[in-house]
């Protein structure tokens, strides 16, 4: 009481109420203006740059939608990718991305607000962000109440699982993709808890729109019908959850399957069974209630059996026969090592290649997540205690995204989202819990019954216990802020480091490679390159490449493996066959940049060789005698003289890098490299950067006859 | 029908045509008693500077004299222009003369008429671009640059010369071959000419000098200037320019090693340019469509502010970079008023980097939306591009842009135009009243909608407070 008081003699012109709206609202916008503020470091440390590699495409792809027009880019052909196959693009992407930015971008125009395009990606994941908090702050208010919205949306704000993907320049899907999932999520828990047809269609939309912009939306697919499953399981299932998931799968279906890229899968492909699965289910459900109702029990019963019975013969029959004569499409590689972690490092090396689709280690999770790890189960207590539709649904998110997180890291996306809302479930419970018990002496007077009968120190334990958590609330903003500013805020495609003399120096090389491709070769030329750094030669040199990120093709990829990893001689073969002009190799042995063509070598010899065609090229012939890599004289001579390392190193025999070593040491290996005096036959050095990080050769036309 | 109207299209056009371009016919009354030719091709540009002695041996004052430029150096001549004794500048005017439509022509106008028998000094100045040809056409990265000069030995003019003297400078003291015509001497970085007496109006023989020039062959290909006017108290210019090295292209590989290692390899390369800005540029920006190029310097001396240019990659022969460089200048140094009328001084186009040739240059001037009257006045004669609207910002009927262009521009054409327009100075408030209209009427939406209700039936329970 006296709290109120004191605060209407503060501001004597609001009531209560209104004093709660303000202070939500203010607690609320203050998040969402911090989680647009947290992701802009990259900005301002380095400039306002897309990321990356894949955020290339997306930009290449969204200049090209507004300048265009969505018809053209919807029958985009590509011939400046995958030479000399091409690439349809709007039948092979999500285009949510790209259509939100060039909406927003037009409407801007329209507004005569002249921000650049790129700007507009540049900022696009930041400004998701900011709605992000926003939703999750209602969602979580479905859930428990205000408080823990509030909780949650300022923890999403800044948790570092969510800022990786989404800080100013990392301009990709997953950006706009987790608001399009809790903004479906939400819209289907209001489904849930209304039964209206209305937020069911709602639903639907924000699902349409979570399908046009990631491929992760199989996630949301499945996590939906589960909970349709397991409310049925647990008796919960009403007419509710019926209206709610009938109205989501049908209009949600017809919808995803406009998507050109998605096109038929949800009614083909195993990873949607579940989904047409549930809502086959909840039809019989409905129908065997409406039976009950009408039926006597012995009756209803014989019905029941024989209809069952009948019913999983022929679904048995179907299923199989549909999966045999390939209607329904087999798991695809990525699915499978989302079941088993080991499956695609056996199988499909173009998978496990990639960084990202690696086991998540634990200390990640910390790093990550930090102190939601732990709240997130007293927030699994606080669900389970109070259990309704919206809580199971939260813990089932809760439980299989933990599963998902842990076998790829990448998902760690999915995970963070859950993780901040029951961890503020839990903050909030918590909190609630304890303020009241420090409440002073005003409270004594009302409630001294109460006290008499429970511990002395409750108001003491209560104070600790508020300030233990208060500081691990505060260490949350200061890991996040640090995870933020020095993990996840560096653009990749400039790269700095600290001189001596602590004095910055700017690595441009990436950008001063892909420039002098775009202005000194001629427009038609193709370009050769491992695929990591296709989509950034199409996007900022404008020219053709081989191969790129979309690893579509794993033969056309091999190829280029292939050529990488044999002698100048058989790779000229290879290069000629594919008609090649230029090759490019990223080399850091000069500054020691560690990521590198050499380092990644080895999965070039492994994807190299998964062709038939590579059969020759044996991962074990680029190892010394005793199993290891090495690039100096006692590494194997079929690495010595491979076309990748012919090209990193042409020259660089020649070159002191460190005092005190011998000329042609390599700083990443911490080597001197073995094959240091050879000179290229096939190819000509056409330019090396400043730094030597990217070099560029030309490919040499065949010699003239009789010469 | 139709052949009619062709005829008459045409002769219309003959017509309009002898009216607009001046025709001038050649005095016989005029000499030149002497001409002192320097021809310095020590950069990429041709520049000759003729001290000429006139003489007016006719009976009648002489107001004017013709300068003229030779059949094969006509289309490479970007500027001409002559001072007289007291190095005051004089008009000049290109102009044509019957009969000899092969040749180029300005038409220099006097202060003072020439009485018969006077002779003034004045000095007639000649900018060529694009008239050294490198040879050989192409060089691997450790050559020197040899480029080849093939001009007149003589001075070509429409007139009779008594006594002429050439004196070329060269750039570097290897000179592969050059024309040998007595009397001539060669010395350290030069070789003069003359004197030459009697020679006979236009009459030509050949110069040719083959020598190493390793200075920069860098050509502005094009370069779109833009300058946007704010009565909020700054100009924002904006160049975006595509250079290309124009010297002998670069044959064979490019060795970064020898590039790093030794410094005199790639003579002919240009690593670096410098670009002179007003002195009160400020906010400069130097980047391409890649983003921000991170290899540059600034130093701001007292009467300009000096950027160290360095394209993202050493330009060799053939090689090409573009890239935008931004700045703002306050508007108090360009801007003059005058009740609702302004003048706008800037320049055509400001300096890239010393002896610069550029192809072609457009300048945008984008004035505050609401400028009406607008009239430019130019220091040259440019082709003015049709007018157009530019939105930005806040803008409601659109900008007015002005743009003109020209073509072959050298460092003698940094002079400023002067552009007046009306801009009534209540406009000035315009654009904070739409902020303030727009925030008053969100303001008042949002609270009608608070204050109002718009359900269409009552809700169940309804809000308690």
């Amino acid at each position: 009481m006296t709290v109120e008081v004191q605060a209407k003699t503060r501001l004597p012109q609001l009531s209560s109420d209104k004093q709660l709206t303000f202070i939500k609202l203010a607690v609320l916008s203050m998040a969402a203006i911090l989680s647009f503020g947290t992701r802009l470091f990259s900005v301002l440390r380095f400039e306002s740059v897309i990321h990356e590699f894949d955020p290339y495409f997306n930009y290449r792809t969204t200049r090209y939608l507004t300048e265009e027009g969505f018809y053209n880019f919807h029958n985009w052909f590509d011939d400046r990718a995958w030479y000399p196959l091409g690439r349809i693009i709007g039948g092979t992407i999500y285009p949510g991305l790209m259509v939100t930015s060039a909406t927003l971008y037009n409407v801007m125009q329209f507004l005569n607000i002249t921000i650049d395009i790129r700007n507009v990606c540049v900022f696009l994941a930041p400004f998701f962000s900011s709605l992000t908090t926003i939703v999750t702050y209602l969602l979580t208010k479905e859930l428990k109440d205000e408080g823990a919205g509030l909780v949650a949306a300022a923890m999403i704000a800044i948790v570092p699982g969510y800022i990786s993907r989404s800080v100013a320049g990392s301009y990709d899907n997953e950006g706009i993709a987790i608001f399009c999932m809790l903004l479906t999520y939400y819209f289907w828990i209001k489904a849930v808890n209304t039964g209206t047809i209305l937020w069911a269609t709602m639903t639907a939309l924000a699902y349409f729109y979570m399908v046009s912009s990631w491929g992760g939306y199989v996630f949301l697919i499945n996590l939906i019908p589960l909970h349709v499953l397991a409310l049925m399981l647990l008796g919960r299932f009403s007419a509710r959850v019926y209206v709610a998931y009938s109205t989501l799968y049908c209009v949600g279906t017809i919808l995803s399957m406009q998507i050109s890229f998605v096109g038929f899968q949800p009614v083909q492909s195993s990873e949607h069974m579940l989904a047409l699965g549930t809502f086959g289910l909840c039809q019989l459900y409905a129908f065997t209630q409406y039976l009950r109702e009408h039926l006597s029990p012995a009756n209803f019963e014989l019905l029941f059996k024989a209809l069952l019975t009948t019913l999983l013969a022929t679904l048995g029959t179907a299923l199989v026969a549909l999966t045999l004569t390939g209607k329904i499409s087999p798991w695809t590689g990525r699915f499978y090592s989302l079941l088993d972690p080991s499956y695609a490092k056996n199988h499909i090396p173009i998978i496990a290649s990639v960084s990202e689709h690696q086991p998540t280690s634990w200390s990640s999770f910390y790093f990550d997540l930090q102190v939601l790890v732990f709240l997130f189960p007293a927030g699994l207590y606080f669900c389970f205690s109070k259990l309704t539709d919206a809580n199971i649904f939260i813990i089932l998110y809760g439980v299989l995204s933990i599963y998902f997180a842990g076998v790829m890291v990448r998902l760690m996306l999915v995970l963070a989202p859950v993780m901040c809302i029951v961890s503020g479930v839990a903050a909030s419970s918590l909190l609630s819990l304890h303020v009241k018990d420090i409440e002073p002496k005003v409270e004594k007077h009302e409630k001294k019954k109460k006290h008499e009968n429970n511990l002395v120190f409750r108001s003491e334990v209560g104070f600790l216990f508020v300030t233990v958590l208060g500081c691990l609330l505060v260490s949350y903003v200061f890991h996040c802020t640090w995870v933020t500013s020095e993990a996840y805020s560096s653009p990749s495609i400039v790269l700095s480091a600290r001189a001596h003399d602590g004095a910055r120096i700017i690595f441009d090389d990436f950008r001063e490679a892909y420039t002098w491709l775009k202005m000194n070769t001629p427009e038609d030329s193709k370009v050769m390159s491992w695929w990591d750094y296709g989509y950034q030669i199409t996007a900022m040199a404008n020219r053709t490449v081989i191969v790129d990120n979309n690893t579509w093709n794993n033969t056309h990829i091999s190829r280029v493996g292939q050529a990488m990893a044999s002698t100048e001689d058989k790779a000229y073969e290879i290069m000629r066959e594919l008609d090649v002009d230029y090759v490019l190799v990223i080399f850091g042995g000069l500054v020691g940049y560690s990521s590198d063509d050499i380092n990644k070598f080895l999965w070039m010899v492994r994807i190299g060789g998964s062709t038939e065609r590579g059969r020759h090229i044996r991962e074990a012939d680029y190892y010394t005698g005793a199993g290891e890599f090495r690039v100096d004289a006692d590494g194997s001579s079929t690495l010595l003289n491979c076309l990748m390392y012919k090209m990193s190193y042409y020259k660089f025999g020649l070159v002191y890098t460190e005092g005190g070593r011998p000329p042609g040491f390599d700083r990443v290996r911490g080597a001197e490299i073995g094959n240091k005096d050879f000179n290229l036959d096939v190819l000509e050095e056409a330019y090396t950067t400043e730094h030597w990080l990217v070099r560029i050769y030309k490919v040499k036309p065949l010699p003239n006859r009789g010469v | 029908m139709a052949k009619l109207r062709f005829y008459c299209i045409f002769l219309l056009y003959i017509l309009i045509k002898c009216e607009s371009a001046s025709v001038d016919t050649i005095s016989s009354d005029i000499r030149f008693k002497n001409v002192d030719r320097t021809i310095d091709i020590s950069t990429q540009l041709v520049r000759i500077t003729s001290k000429l002695t006139l003489e007016n041996t006719g009976s009648t004052p002489v107001k004017n004299f013709l300068i003229a430029v030779e059949s094969s150096a006509k289309n490479n001549a970007a500027f001409a222009g002559a001072k007289d004794s007291n190095n005051k500048d004089l008009r000049v005017v290109e102009t044509t003369v019957k009969g000899y439509e092969y040749a180029k022509f300005w038409r220099v106008d006097l202060k003072e008429a020439v009485n018969p028998g006077a002779t003034p000094q004045i000095t007639v100045t000649l900018v060529l671009t694009k008239a050294l040809l490198p040879y050989p056409t192409a060089i691997t990265q450790q050559e020197d640059q040899l480029v080849k000069y093939i001009g007149n030995l003589y001075i070509y003019s429409p007139y009779y010369i008594t006594s002429q003297k050439t004196n070329v400078i060269l750039s570097s003291k290897s000179v592969e071959s050059f024309t040998k015509v007595k009397p001539f001497t060669q010395q350290d970085g030069g070789i003069q000419y003359g004197p030459y007496p009697n020679v006979k109006p236009f009459s030509e023989k050949e110069l040719a000098i083959h020598y190493k020039n390793n200075s920069p062959f860098l050509t502005v290909t094009r370069i779109e200037r833009l300058i946007e006017v704010s009565h909020w108290g700054n100009i924002a210019v904006e160049e975006v320019i595509e250079i290309e090295h124009t010297g002998a292209k670069l044959k064979g590989p490019f060795s970064r090693y020898d590039y790093q290692q030794d410094h005199h390899s790639g003579p002919a390369s240009v690593r670096s340019y410098k670009t002179l800005l007003p002195a009160s540029a400020s906010d400069v920006y130097y980047r391409d469509t890649n983003g921000n190029i991170s290899t540059s310097n600034m130093k701001v001396k007292k009467d300009s502010v000096e950027l160290d240019l360095r394209p993202r990659y050493p330009l060799f022969g053939g090689w090409r970079t573009h890239y935008t460089l931004g700045y703002n200048v306050p508007s108090y140094e360009y801007l003059y008023q005058s009740g609702n009328d302004y003048l706008l001084k800037m320049r055509v186009i400001d300096h890239i980097y010393d002896d610069m040739q550029v192809d072609e240059v457009v300048t945008k001037i984008i004035l505050p939306e609401g400028s009406t009257s607008v009239k430019v006045n130019l220091p040259y004669p440019v082709t003015r591009l049709p007018d157009s609207l530019h939105y930005t910002y806040l803008d409601t009927k659109g900008r007015p842009v002005i743009s003109f262009t020209k073509k072959n521009i050298v460092e003698n054409h940094i002079e400023d135009f002067q552009l007046r327009y009306t801009f009534p100075r209540l406009l000035m408030l315009q654009e904070p009243l739409l902020v303030v209209g727009f925030l008053y009427a969100l303001f008042l939406c949002v609270i009608i909608y608070v204050r109002l209700d718009f359900s269409i039936h009552k809700a169940e329970h309804p809000h308690k407070d």
